[in-house]
C-alpha cells in the first residue's frame, strides 16, 4: 500500500515539475496557472462529479480487461459507439434505461470482436482497437454531419428527448444522478474482481495464462469475458454523459473526443482498481476542468492536461523510477 | 481512368513514405526485443518540431534533421524506461502518445495562436513530373534495403535479432544486450522521427492537429503483416499508402461528377477507407507465431 501510494504521488509530482517547466520555457505565469488549475478544478462539485463520470467508466474500459492482460486502448470507440445508440434509442423510445442498456451492448459487441481477432487470429488488440476508433470517429462525424444534424441547430446533432433525460438525484444539494450510478458499477466491479470466482479466474489469467490453463481454466474466454465487461462499461459512460449531461453530440464531438484516452491514465493511476478508480477519475477530472478554465483566465491550451497525464503515465510504467528514488534517500 | 491510376498511384508513394519509415525502425526495434507502440506520439511531435524549426529558418531540410532529432531523444526516453528500467514498455507508449499529442499541440498554440494549424513551410521540392516524386522515396526504400542486409546478413544484425529471440544466449554469446537494445530502439525512433517530418516538409506543407491520424498504428500492422522483414514493409506500405491515397481521391472526384454533394462529409466516410484497410488485411492475412520471442520482456541480468 505504501509503494502505491509513494508510487502514484511520484508520477504526480514529476510530471507536475515537467508541465511546470515547460509553461515557464512556454513564457505563461506557471505559477499562476497551476493556482488556477486546481482551484477552478475544484470549485464546482457537481461539474466535478459530471465530469468524473464518463472517466470513470472509460478507467474501467481500460483496467478491467487489463488485469486479464489485454490491452484495451478501445475505450475512445466504444464511448462513441455507447453515446450514439443511446442518443438514437433514447430519441426512439424516450426511454433511459432501454438507452443504457442499448448503449452497454453496443461497446460490448465492439471490445468483444476486438477479443476475437485477437484470440482467434493472433491479431494484437492495440493494432485493432486504434483503427476502429479511427473508423467509429469518422463514421459519427459523417452520421451526425449528414443524417442526424438538428435542423434548428446545424452544429449538433438530434437531442436526447426530455424523458430520457437523466436529472439530479437529488436536486437542492445538486448530485448529478449519473455519478452515483458510475460509483456504485465501480463497486461492483471491484466486488466482482475481487470476490467472485469469475474475478478470480481473470485475475489468474492474468498473472499466468499457463497457471491458469493448468488449474482448468480457460484463457481465452476470460480475455473474451473481460473486453465484454470493459466495453459495456465504456458504452455506459457514453451512455451517461450524452442522458445525463450533453444530451446531443456536437459536430465536431469536441465533447466526447479525448475521453476514452484520459481513461487510460486514469486507469494506470487507479492501479486498476476500481476503487483507486473512483480517486483517479475525479483528480484527473480536476487537471481537465482547470485546464479549461486555465484556457480562458491565462490563455493556456487546454492541452496541458493531456500533456500532464501523459507525462504521469509513462512515470507510472516505470516502478523503478521509485526505487532510484529510495536509494538516493 | 489511365489518369486516374497515374494520379492515385502517384498519391501512393507520397502516402508510403512516414509509414515505411515508420515500420522499418520498429522493426529494427523490435527484433531487438523492445516494443514501442509510442510510433504516433513520434510522428506527431517531430512534425511539430520540424514545422516549427523549418518556419523559423526557412530550410526544409533542417526540419527534417530537426524531426530525427526529436525522434532521437523520444527513442531515448524509452529505451531508457524499457531496458534500464524495465518498465512496461505497453503503458510507456501509451503515456508517450498521449503527451505528445498534448505537448504539440501546446507548441501549435503557444507559436502561432492558432488552434488547428501552422501557416504553410517551405518544402522539399517533388521531382519526375508528371508524377510527385519526393526525393525522401528512394532514400526510403534504400533504408528499407539497408536495414533487411543489415539484420539478415551481417553478424551485428544477428547479434541484434538474438537479443530479441534469446537474450540470455546472445549475452553467452558476449552480447551487451541491454546496450543493443537502447541503440535498436533509437535508431527505429529516429527514422519514425524523419517520417514525421517528412508528413510536414515533404507532403502537407504544414502542421495540423490530426497530422499523424492513425499512421504511427498503422505502421505497427505494417511491422506485423511483413513477418518483421524490412524488405517485405515496403510493399505493405505501398498498399496502406494507396488506401491512403483512395481516401483522399475519390470524396474530391465524387464531388466533381456531382457537385450538389458537401465535401465535407462525403470526405468524412471515405476516411474510413485506409484503417477499415488494416483492419480487414490484418484479420484475415496475418500469420502467428513470427514475432521475436522475447518481444516486450525486460531482460534483467543475472
Amino acid at each position: 500500500m505504501r509503494k502505491v501510494i509513494l508510487e502514484v504521488s511520484l508520477s504526480i509530482i514529476l510530471s507536475f515539475l515537467i508541465g511546470y517547466t515547460t509553461l515557464i520555457l512556454m513564457g505563461y505565469d506557471a505559477t499562476k496557472v497551476f493556482s488556477i488549475v486546481i482551484r477552478e478544478g475544484l470549485s464546482n462539485p457537481t461539474y466535478l462529479m459530471i465530469r468524473s463520470t464518463p472517466l470513470i467508466l472509460t478507467a474501467l474500459a481500460f483496467s478491467i480487461p487489463s488485469l486479464v492482460g489485454v490491452f484495451n486502448i478501445g475505450g475512445e470507440g466504444q464511448f462513441y459507439l455507447g453515446a450514439l445508440s443511446s442518443l438514437l434509442i433514447a430519441h426512439i423510445t424516450g426511454n433511459s434505461l432501454l438507452s443504457i442498456i442499448t448503449g452497454m451492448a453496443a461497446g460490448g459487441l465492439l471490445s468483444v470482436l476486438i477479443a476475437v481477432i485477437k484470440v482467434k487470429r493472433g491479431v494484437n488488440e492495440v493494432v485493432t482497437s486504434i483503427m476502429f476508433n479511427w473508423i467509429i470517429y469518422f463514421s459519427l462525424l459523417y452520421l451526425i454531419s449528414t443524417y442526424l444534424f438538428d435542423p434548428l441547430m446545424p452544429y449538433q446533432s438530434i437531442s436526447v428527448p426530455k424523458t430520457a433525460r437523466i436529472d439530479y438525484l437529488i436536486v437542492h444539494i445538486q448530485i448529478p444522478a449519473i455519478f452515483p450510478i458510475a460509483v456504485l458499477t465501480s463497486l461492483v466491479m471491484y466486488f466482482l474482481l475481487y470476490h467472485s470466482a469469475l474475478g478470480y479466474k481473470m485475475r489468474v489469467v492474468g498473472i499466468s495464462p499457463k497457471a491458469a490453463r493448468y488449474a482448468g481454466f480457460d484463457p481465452e474466454s476470460s480475455i473474451i469475458l473481460s473486453m465484454l465487461i470493459g466495453g459495456a462499461m465504456g458504452g455506459l459512460g457514453g451512455s451517461l454523459l450524452i442522458l445525463g449531461h450533453t444530451h446531443a453530440i456536437d459536430s465536431t464531438m469536441s465533447g466526447l473526443y479525448g475521453m476514452g484516452f484520459a481513461g487510460i491514465g486514469a486507469g494506470l493511476l487507479g492501479r486498476n482498481n476500481p476503487i483507486g478508480i473512483i480517486l483517479s477519475s475525479i483528480f484527473l477530472s480536476m487537471l481537465i476542468i482547470g485546464g479549461e478554465a486555465a484556457e480562458l483566465r491565462a490563455r493556456v491550451p487546454t492541452e496541458l492536461a493531456d500533456a500532464l497525464i501523459g507525462m504521469i503515465v509513462i512515470v507510472l510504467s516505470a516502478p523503478y523510477i521509485v526505487r532510484l528514488v529510495r536509494v538516493r534517500r | 481512368m489511365i489518369e486516374d491510376i497515374v494520379s492515385l498511384t502517384s498519391q501512393a508513394l507520397v502516402a508510403m513514405i512516414p509509414l515505411l519509415l515508420a515500420s522499418v525502425g520498429e522493426i529494427v526495434t523490435e527484433r531487438s526485443g523492445v516494443v514501442n507502440i509510442g510510433l504516433e506520439g513520434i510522428l506527431i511531435l517531430s512534425a511539430f518540431i520540424s514545422s516549427l524549426v523549418t518556419f523559423s529558418t526557412n530550410d526544409p531540410y533542417l526540419g527534417l534533421l530537426a524531426g530525427a532529432l526529436s525522434g532521437l531523444s523520444a527513442g531515448l526516453l524509452h529505451g531508457f524506461i524499457s531496458v534500464y528500467l524495465r518498465g512496461d514498455q505497453i503503458i510507456a507508449g501509451v503515456g508517450f502518445n498521449t503527451f505528445a499529442y498534448g505537448i504539440s499541440i501546446l507548441g501549435l498554440i503557444n507559436t502561432w495562436g492558432h488552434h488547428g494549424a501552422s501557416p504553410m513551410v517551405s518544402k522539399v521540392p517533388f521531382f519526375g513530373a508528371p508524377l510527385y516524386i519526393s526525393p525522401l522515396l528512394p532514400v526510403a526504400f534504400m533504408i528499407a534495403i539497408i536495414c533487411w542486409f543489415w539484420l539478415f546478413r551481417t553478424s551485428s544484425g544477428l547479434r541484434l535479432r538474438a537479443c530479441g529471440e534469446d537474450p540470455r544466449a546472445a549475452e553467452a554469446m558476449g552480447v551487451n544486450v541491454l546496450r543493443m537494445r537502447l541503440l535498436a530502439t533509437i535508431i527505429g525512433a529516429t527514422l519514425t522521427g524523419i517520417g514525421g517530418a517528412y508528413i510536414v516538409v515533404g507532403w502537407i506543407g504544414q502542421f495540423t492537429r490530426h497530422i499523424s491520424a492513425g499512421r504511427g498504428f498503422i505502421a505497427l500492422a505494417i511491422v506485423a503483416l511483413s513477418g518483421w522483414n524490412p524488405a517485405l514493409a515496403i510493399a505493405g506500405s505501398f498498399i496502406f499508402g494507396f488506401f491512403d491515397a483512395i481516401s483522399l481521391y475519390l470524396p474530391v472526384k465524387i464531388q466533381l461528377i456531382n457537385p450538389g454533394l458537401n465535401l465535407t462529409s462525403l470526405s468524412y466516410i471515405f476516411r474510413i477507407i485506409p484503417y477499415l484497410g488494416v483492419l480487414i488485411i490484418v484479420s484475415f492475412f496475418f500469420r502467428r507465431g513470427r514475432a521475436p520471442r522475447d518481444l516486450g520482456r525486460p531482460y534483467i541480468k543475472e
